[in-house]
């Protein structure tokens, strides 16, 4: 890319260095204020709010608002999750996730209107409905973060599944623009061979970097990279310890609350904004283990949560299950990007890197994922485990069946098939997801 | 089996596989769709494919599968619990899509009293490091066969093994280029195609040998089927009453599946460069304009007037580009339709009516 236009430099400096970070900066102070200020009612099961979570507004914020004023300063990647994504930072490159966008778009209500916008053009209902959230977006130019700018690159890889790598097909064909696939080979049986290491670090050395370069018009700098090896590592550690802290008793968060605090390792790993913002949160998570402080007033029960959440109704879930003393103290989904932490090396970027992105949850198989489920049900001390069936998301659900009938019999917890879908709330059923935890909780009772 | 046009009789899965074992052969369960054939029969077995047989009964793959999950994976699933695992002595689940690799995945993970399961991880782009990993690829899946048959390939096995494929290759390419002049309506036609999915490479060749020649039943106006699979095959049946007939198809079942011959001393390498010159495929994640690039190009060498889309409920690689494919059709003068159902599933009054509904349109275009 050729240098920015100074009138594009400027415009960024003002909108987002000057009176966009500061601005975010004052709101953040007010969510604080306001967050320790605010005590839930005596009727709510909640405790109060974490703080921190003011913090993750203000990144994400900030994140968003950079994309939109980077065309002419920084090149602009749009980004698979579980692609990697410490090359392009190390390029200086703005990155957007278009899942993190459309699970945005959820939680802010919009994603059935942008679904059925997608459905319009032709997009079947059967597609994953983060594809068909973020379709309708850029049809229709609906988006929460008021602007999202076209990409100069698309970055897709095949560690979650092979959705993303006809979603960017579609983005591809839409935009015109390069398109770079990491393909990593689904682990049916492990440890992954040498072959498939192999495979998976070429493409890193001879397809992505080259393009990122070219599409940057820069040189990828090696120290550069390691820098940002190094904070993704130090990033990945510390979102672990985060989610390790709800092995406590109460747990001082709940998943919600993962959910909620994992878009920074999703979207920003690799930057320093990332890693200092994480110490805070594992400050305060410490402050609340060691004054006994819990997410929920009564915590009856500790539930493992299996799959993405369901966006559209994340709060009132949270609520609705912390009412019947249920809460979520660990999700394998959240603990995907944290598990990797100790395959980098930033001595060995690519090396490691090839290892670490062939190893997410999703690109391993589903006894393996079943292996992950019963570990954590025994480190977090879990008392059932709700693995949500969604729809939109094969990679992760199929094997759910076998997996619940395995953690029923075999580790004796209570296990609820939860059906719906992470984006499209038509497939929330209500009266009967209602009647279902209700009875799953009953059968938890009944076992304590 | 026997084709009501033509009195062809084809020989059942059953004594397929008990021809294959008198001939020392074991034999592999492959679901679809892309292995290499000639380094299955280098390494002593017999494929014989699996594509949601109608005669199962969905039940026991429903114990392992949601019901969001594609008829084939559901059903080819029950067919291996019911009955098929005791007919084969390994299984080959290539990952075609998410829900294949679920399905391999349950059964090497889930299920116990089984044949091996064998797994091929096929690249889905086409730069040449994706060969070189093809090619370790390949030497992976043959190891899981070696170590299931207990045959390691000799350099005569693979000659053997090329020769008989190609041949079969050939025989299956022939087949399209002969159909204006073989005496076979569509769904004959199509029961010899999906022949290569179960016999023996030489009862293939002899199959396509022994045709009818003669002017073809060619019903109202030419159209190019495209998509996964025509299941059942009664389904060209009813395409032929509703006033059209077959001149081309795109189909995974059909001619996505002819590789190029390659001329090259290395089994390894001959059969990775083969399958990266197949032709642009759905299921390969090839990219919109390569798909519609040969979809337009099969209706200009056929003079087809329409283009039918056939695939199984829930087939991502087949709904991602519909509204792409539509779109550039259109742009071409090209009507296109869509049709999503269950594999095998008995053809209802509405999916005739769509059928009939598009043919009109074709007619009333001509």
């Amino acid at each position: 890319m050729k240098p920015g236009l100074p009138v594009a430099q400027i415009r960024s400096s003002i909108a987002y260095d000057i009176v966009g970070r500061n601005a975010l900066r004052i709101q953040r102070r007010r969510d604080e204020r306001a967050i320790r200020k605010y005590s839930p009612g005596p009727d709510s099961p909640m405790n109060p709010m974490l703080r921190c979570l003011a913090g993750v507004k203000e990144l994400m914020s900030a994140h968003y608002l950079s994309a939109r004023y980077a065309p002419g300063v920084h090149p602009v990647a749009w980004v698979a999750s579980g692609a990697p994504v410490e090359v392009l930072h190390a390029l200086d490159f703005r990155v957007i996730y278009p899942e993190n966008h459309a699970a945005l778009c959820a939680s802010r209500k919009m994603s059935l209107d942008l679904c059925q916008a997608a459905e319009d053009e032709g997009y079947s209902k059967d597609l994953c409905s983060y594809v068909r959230t973020d379709l309708g977006s850029i049809t229709t130019g609906r988006t929460p973060v008021s602007f999202v700018p076209r990409p100069d690159l698309l970055l897709c890889c095949t560690n979650i599944c092979q959705t993303v790598r006809y979603w960017y097909e579609v983005l591809a064909a839409r935009f015109k623009v390069p398109l770079v696939v990491i393909d990593t080979p689904f682990l049916y049986e492990e440890p992954a061979s040498d072959h498939q290491l192999a495979y998976v670090q070429r493409q890193f050395e001879e397809e992505l970097v080259p393009t990122a370069e070219r599409v940057a018009g820069r040189a990828l700098r090696e120290s550069a990279m390691h820098k940002v090896s190094q904070e993704s590592l130090v990033a990945t550690q510390l979102w672990c310890d985060i989610l390790d802290r709800s092995r406590a008793r109460p747990a001082p968060m709940t998943a919600f609350d993962g959910f909620n605090l994992m878009a920074p390792i999703v979207c920003m790993r690799g930057l320093s904004e990332t890693t200092r913002y994480y110490r805070k949160v594992l400050a305060e998570l410490d402050e609340r283990i060691a004054n006994g402080v819990g997410a929920i007033k009564e915590e009856h029960y500790r539930v493992l949560w299996d799959n993405l959440p369901v966006w559209y109704r994340l709060n009132r879930l949270s609520r609705d299950l912390a009412t019947l003393g249920v809460n979520i103290v660990a999700c394998d989904y959240t603990y995907a990007w944290g598990e990797l932490a100790g395959m980098i090396d930033p001595a060995d970027p690519f090396g490691s890197a090839a290892r670490a992105y062939l190893y997410p949850i999703l690109n391993r198989s589903t006894g393996q994922k079943l292996a992950s489920m019963k570990r954590m049900i025994a480190d977090f001390s879990v008392d059932g485990v709700i693995l949500h069936s969604d729809r939109s998301c094969k990679p992760y659900s199929l094997g759910q069946i076998d997996q619940r009938d395995r953690i029923v019999d075999d580790v004796g917890v209570p296990a609820l098939l939860l059906e719906a879908d992470h984006n499209d709330p038509r497939l929330w059923a209500e009266e009967q997801n209602t009647g279902r935890i209700e009875a799953f909780v009953e059968m938890m009772q009944s076992m304590q | 089996m026997t084709t009501a046009l033509t009195g062809l009789t084809l020989p059942s899965r059953m004594l397929t596989i008990e021809h294959a074992r008198e001939r020392g052969l074991k034999i592999l369960a492959a679901l679809p769709y892309h292995y290499p054939r000639a380094l299955v029969r280098a390494h002593g077995f017999h494929p014989v494919e699996v594509w949601a047989p109608p005669s199962a009964r969905p039940d026991s793959g429903a114990q392992h599968f949601q019901t969001y999950v594609c008829s084939i994976v559901v059903r080819g699933a029950a067919f291996l619990l019911d009955a098929g695992f005791n007919a084969v002595d390994a299984v080959l689940v290539p990952h075609g899509c998410d829900a294949l690799q679920g399905l391999g995945s349950v059964l090497h993970d889930f299920v116990s009293d089984r044949p091996p399961i064998l797994t091929l991880y096929a690249p889905r782009t086409r730069r040449p490091l994706d060969v070189d990993y093809l090619i370790d690829e390949y030497h992976r899946l043959g190891d899981a066969l070696v170590a299931a048959g207990g045959h390691v390939p000799s350099p005569p096995d693979w000659a053997e093994a090329f020769a008989a494929e190609e041949q079969a290759d050939s025989a299956l390419r022939s087949l399209y280029e002969r159909r204006t002049c073989l005496a076979l309506d569509d769904s004959a036609f199509y029961a010899v195609v999906r022949a290569r999915e179960y016999l023996l490479a030489e009862q293939f060749v002899d199959l396509v040998g022994t045709l009818p020649q003669g002017e073809p039943p060619r019903p109202g106006v030419p159209l190019v089927l495209s998509g996964i699979a025509a299941d059942p095959l009664t389904l060209l049946d009813v395409i032929n009453q509703a006033g059209a007939h077959v001149v081309a198809d795109d189909l995974s079942t059909g001619t996505r599946r002819l590789l190029p011959g390659v001329d090259e001393p290395d089994p390894w390498l001959r059969l990775a460069r083969s399958y990266m010159g197949g032709p642009a495929d759905p299921t390969r994640a090839d990219p919109v304009a390569k798909r519609v690039e040969r979809l337009l190009t099969l209706v200009q060498q056929t003079g087809a007037r329409g283009v039918l889309t056939i695939a199984p409920t829930f087939c991502e690689p087949e709904q991602f580009y519909v509204p792409m494919v539509r779109a550039a059709l259109a742009e071409a003068g090209t009507p296109f339709l869509f049709l999503s159902r269950e594999s095998a599933a008995d053809i209802d009054a509405q999916l005739v009516s769509r059928i009939e509904a598009f043919v009109e349109t074709l007619e009333v275009n001509r």
